[in-house]
C-alpha cells in the first residue's frame, strides 16, 4: 500500500531535525571523521561530550569485533568503571569471546586454562550452563569451524557482541541506546503494518457489503 | 578328573565349564571367598575370564593404552557395546590427565580418541563440559585413593556392559534357579499360596489349594440370591436376593460366617451391591430399584440417591469411599457421579447415551468402564478423558475388574467368559469355555493369589473355576439344585469361595477335607 506523495508533500521537514538524526546515527556508530567533517559543512553545534568518548567506544568495538576480547574489557573498565560487573551478561559474552578467539588459534589448552579460570564461577548459575556447554564443546574437535558450534567463531557473532556492548556503553553514559534514524524505521515499518492490516480490513468489509446488497440481503 | 564329561544334565545340555563357573560366581556372591578360589584351583575353571583379568589388571593400574588395545581385541562384542565400554574408558583416562594436570594429553583423548567412537554429540559435549564441574570439585586435589576407587567403579562398570563369556551377568545361579523355579509355578494349575517353593522337589501344588468343597450353606434369603460379594479386607460377605433384601454377613476366625445385618428398605429384587474401598460402606440397587448407601457397622440405610423413577443397574465406588458412580438401563439417566450425601458431581446422560448394564471403577481410580447396550465396552481414562471402546460380537450379561487394577472379565451369553488388559495392549481377548450361559445374567470374579483364578456361575447348577493361562476350566463345583447366578472369591482368604444361585442359598467353598464333613446350613 503505497501512498500518494500528494498526501505528505506539504508537510515541512526542519532541517535541524535530519541533521540531528544524521548526527545521531555517525556518532553511535563512531564514525568520529564524517562527524568533524558534517559538522563542518551544516555549521552545527559540536556535541563535545559525546565525541570525547566516539574514539574509546570505536576501539573498543573494534577490539570486540577482532576478538580481542581482554582489550575490550580492559577499555570497557577504563571507559565505563563497574559496567562490567552490573552487566554480567555481557561480562560473560566479551570473555567468551576471548575463548573462542583462543579455539580458533589452536591454543586449545591455554583455552582450557581460560575456561577453568575465568568460565568455571558462571556455572553456578543455571541461564549460563547451556552456554557454557556450547562453548566447552569446541575443545572437543580438532577443528572447532567444523563443529555443530561454529556459528560460535563467526563475525556475525562477534558483531552481535560489539553491538551489545556498544549499547551497553552508551546507556552507562545515558546516551539513547538506539539512533534515531533505527527508531524511525522501525516506528515506520510498525506503522505500515499496522495501516496494511486496517486497509485489508476496509476492503473486506466493503466487499461484503457489495455481496449482501447484490443479493438484496439486509444487514442487521 | 581328566575323563569326567564335559556336559552335564541327562540330556547333555549343560556344559560342565560354564555350570561350574556359575557356582564359583555364586559363591563369591554369597561371600564364601575361600570355598569360591579353592573351587576354581581344584576344577581349573576361573570364575574372570582371561580377557576380563587382563582388562582388571590394566584398569587398576592405569596402563590405558593397554586396555585399549585389550577392548580392541575381544572379539564377538557388539559395536555400540565396544564404543560404550571404550567410551567409559576414555572418560576416566581424560578425567586422571585433567587430575594430574595433563591439559594436552586430556585435550588429545577428547579431541582424537573420543571421536572414533562415534558417540552422540550431546555426549562428547557433556564430557567436554565436565572439564568445568571437575574444575569446580577442585580435581586436583583428588588424592590416589579416590582415583584408585573411580578405576574400580570403572571395573564394576565394564563387568555389566561385557557381554558373556567375558563376563557373567550378576547372580547368574540364582536367575537361572529362579526362572526355573517361575516356570514351574507358572505351570502348576493349582498354585494359590505366597509361601515359599521348595528347592528340593519340584512344584506341583493339589486341589487342596483351592476351594473346592462346600464348606456351609446359607439359607436366610426367602427367593433368588443373584448377587454377593466379598467385602476389600475379606471378613464380610455381602448378598441380594429377588426376596428384595440384602444381607451382611461375617467371616469368623474359623471361617464359618454368621448373619450380622439385613437390609430391608427395596421394594423390588435387589441385583447389585457394592463395598466401599474402606468396607464401611455398602451400596444396594437393582433393575427397578433405587440406589441406597448403608453403615455397615450399624445396618442403617444413610441415603436414598434420587427419586423412585431414577433406577439403577449398577454402581461403583471411587477408591477415597466418598464418591460413587452408577449407571442406569435409561438412557436419560445414563451415568453419574454422586458424593455421599447425593450431591450429583457429575453427569453422562443425553439422547444418544445407550443404557448401561454394568460399571466399575479400577481400585486405582483411574478408569471407568462401562458395558453399553448389550455389546459395547468402554474404558474412560478418568485423568485424560481418553477413551477406548471395544465391541463384542455377542451380549455381555456382566463385568468385574481384576484387583490390581490390570485386567477384567466380561461373561458373554455365548457361554464365554472374555478377559482383557485395561490399557488396551492386547490385540485380542483370553476366551474362557465349558460353562453354561445362554439365558440370565451370570457373573464371574477374578481371585486366589495375584488373581490368576477366575470362577463363574452358570445355568447348568454348576461353579466353574480356570487357571487364568487355561481355557478349559480346572475344576467344576456342584452343589447348586439351579442356576448359579454370581461367585466371588475372597481376597484376603484365598482357599474361600462363595456362590449365590436360583436354589435361594449361598454355598461357601473351600479346599477338599480327607475326612468328609457335612457342610453346616446357616439361616439365622
Amino acid at each position: 500500500m503505497d501512498v500518494d506523495p500528494r498526501l505528505y508533500e506539504q508537510i515541512a521537514v526542519n532541517d535541524n531535525d535530519i541533521h540531528n538524526i544524521i548526527m545521531s546515527y555517525l556518532v553511535h556508530n563512531c564514525f568520529k571523521e564524517t562527524v568533524e567533517s558534517f559538522i563542518a559543512c551544516t555549521g552545527m553545534k559540536q556535541p563535545s561530550d559525546y565525541l570525547e568518548d566516539m574514539e574509546k567506544r570505536k576501539r573498543i568495538y573494534q577490539f570486540a569485533l577482532e576478538g580481542n576480547a581482554l582489550k575490550a574489557i580492559e577499555l570497557t573498565e577504563q571507559l565505563a568503571t563497574n559496567l562490567l560487573e552490573k552487566n554480567k551478561d555481557l561480562h560473560f559474552d566479551l570473555l567468551s569471546l576471548h575463548f573462542v578467539e583462543l579455539v580458533c588459534s589452536r591454543k586449545c589448552t591455554e583455552a582450557l586454562e581460560f575456561a577453568q579460570m575465568k568460565l568455571t564461577p558462571f556455572g553456578k548459575e543455571q541461564k549460563y550452563v547451556e552456554k557454557l556447554e556450547d562453548f566447552m564443546a569446541l575443545l572437543a574437535y580438532e577443528e572447532p569451524e567444523k563443529s555443530p558450534m561454529f556459528h560460535l567463531l563467526s563475525l556475525e557473532y562477534r558483531q552481535h557482541v560489539a553491538e551489545s556492548l556498544n549499547r551497553a556503553i552508551l546507556a552507562h553514559g545515558n546516551h539513547p541506546t538506539y539512533t534515531a534514524m533505527e527508531r524511525l524505521i522501525q516506528q515506520t515499518t510498525v506503522v505500515r503494518q499496522c495501516l496494511n492490516q486496517e486497509h485489508a480490513k476496509v476492503i473486506h468489509q466493503t466487499f461484503c457489503h457489495e455481496y449482501l446488497v447484490q443479493r438484496n440481503i439486509k444487514l442487521h | 578328573m581328566e575323563n569326567s564329561p564335559t556336559t552335564l544334565g541327562s540330556k547333555g545340555l549343560i556344559k560342565k565349564h560354564e555350570f561350574l563357573r556359575v557356582i564359583i560366581q555364586c559363591l563369591y556372591s554369597l561371600g564364601y571367598k575361600k570355598s569360591a578360589s579353592c573351587l576354581e584351583i581344584e576344577s581349573g575353571v576361573r570364575y574372570k575370564s582371561v580377557e576380563f583379568d587382563l582388562l582388571e589388571s590394566q584398569i587398576l593400574n592405569g596402563d590405558w593404552d593397554d586396555c585399549i588395545d585389550t577392548l580392541n581385541k575381544i572379539k564377538d562384542v557388539k559395536d555400540d557395546t565396544r564404543s560404550s565400554v571404550l567410551f567409559l574408558v576414555f572418560k576416566q583416562c581424560f578425567l586422571e590427565y585433567l587430575n594430574r594436570g595433563d591439559d594436552s594429553l586430556a585435550l588429545s583423548v577428547l579431541q582424537k580418541r573420543v571421536p572414533t567412537l562415534h558417540m552422540s554429540n550431546e555426549t562428547v559435549h557433556k564430557l567436554a563440559y565436565n572439564i568445568l564441574a571437575l574444575k569446580e570439585m577442585e580435581l586436583g586435589k583428588l588424592d590416589e585413593d579416590v582415583i584408585s576407587e573411580l578405576r574400580k567403579r570403572l571395573v564394576m562398570e565394564l563387568g555389566k556392559q561385557l557381554p558373556p563369556p567375558i563376563v557373567l551377568p550378576e547372580r547368574r545361579l540364582e536367575h537361572l534357579v529362579e526362572t526355573s523355579v517361575t516356570a514351574q509355578i507358572d505351570s502348576c494349575i493349582y498354585h494359590n499360596s505366597q509361601d515359599a517353593v521348595l528347592l528340593y522337589e519340584d512344584h506341583c501344588c493339589g486341589r487342596d489349594q483351592i476351594p473346592t468343597e462346600t464348606v456351609q450353606i446359607l439359607t436366610a434369603h426367602s427367593n433368588e440370591v443373584w448377587f454377593i460379594q466379598f467385602s476389600n479386607n475379606g471378613e464380610y460377605l455381602a448378598s441380594s436376593s429377588s426376596d428384595c433384601t440384602a444381607i451382611i454377613w461375617k467371616v469368623m476366625d474359623n471361617d464359618k460366617l454368621t448373619m450380622k445385618h439385613v437390609l430391608r428398605s427395596h421394594q423390588n429384587p435387589v441385583s447389585f451391591v457394592a463395598w466401599s474401598p474402606d468396607d464401611t460402606k455398602l451400596l444396594t440397587c437393582g433393575n427397578l430399584e433405587v440406589l441406597k448407601l448403608w453403615d455397615v457397622e450399624t445396618g442403617t440405610c444413610k441415603h436414598t440417591f434420587g427419586d423412585h423413577g431414577f433406577t439403577v443397574s449398577s454402581c461403583a465406588w471411587f477408591p477415597d469411599s466418598k464418591r460413587i458412580v452408577c449407571g442406569s438401563s435409561d438412557p436419560e439417566k445414563g451415568i453419574c457421579m454422586w458424593d455421599c450425601d447425593g450431591n450429583e458431581m457429575k453427569a453422562w446422560r443425553g439422547m444418544r447415551m445407550p443404557k448401561v448394564l454394568d460399571l466399575a471403577v479400577t481400585s486405582d481410580g483411574e478408569n471407568l468402564i462401562s458395558i453399553f447396550s448389550d455389546k459395547e465396552i468402554r474404558i474412560l481414562n478418568l485423568r485424560t478423558n481418553a477413551e477406548q471402546v471395544i465391541f463384542e460380537e455377542h451380549s455381555i450379561t456382566s463385568l468385574s475388574v481384576s484387583i490390581d487394577s490390570k485386567f477384567f472379565i466380561v461373561n458373554l451369553n455365548s457361554q464365554e467368559i472374555h478377559l482383557r488388559d485395561v490399557a488396551g495392549k492386547w490385540a485380542k481377548p483370553l476366551k474362557y469355555t465349558g460353562h453354561k450361559q445362554n439365558k440370565y445374567v451370570i457373573r464371574s470374579c477374578f481371585g486366589g493369589i495375584n488373581s490368576m483364578f477366575i470362577a463363574s456361575g452358570s445355568e447348568n447348577t454348576q461353579v466353574y473355576i480356570w487357571n487364568r493361562q487355561s481355557s478349559t476350566p480346572i475344576e467344576v463345583l456342584s452343589g447348586h439344585s439351579m442356576t448359579v447366578n454370581s461367585v466371588s472369591w475372597n481376597p484376603k482368604r484365598p482357599l474361600m469361595l462363595a456362590s449365590a444361585s436360583d436354589d435361594h442359598t449361598i454355598r461357601i467353598w473351600g479346599p477338599s477335607q480327607s475326612n468328609k464333613i457335612q457342610p453346616a446350613e446357616t439361616s439365622t
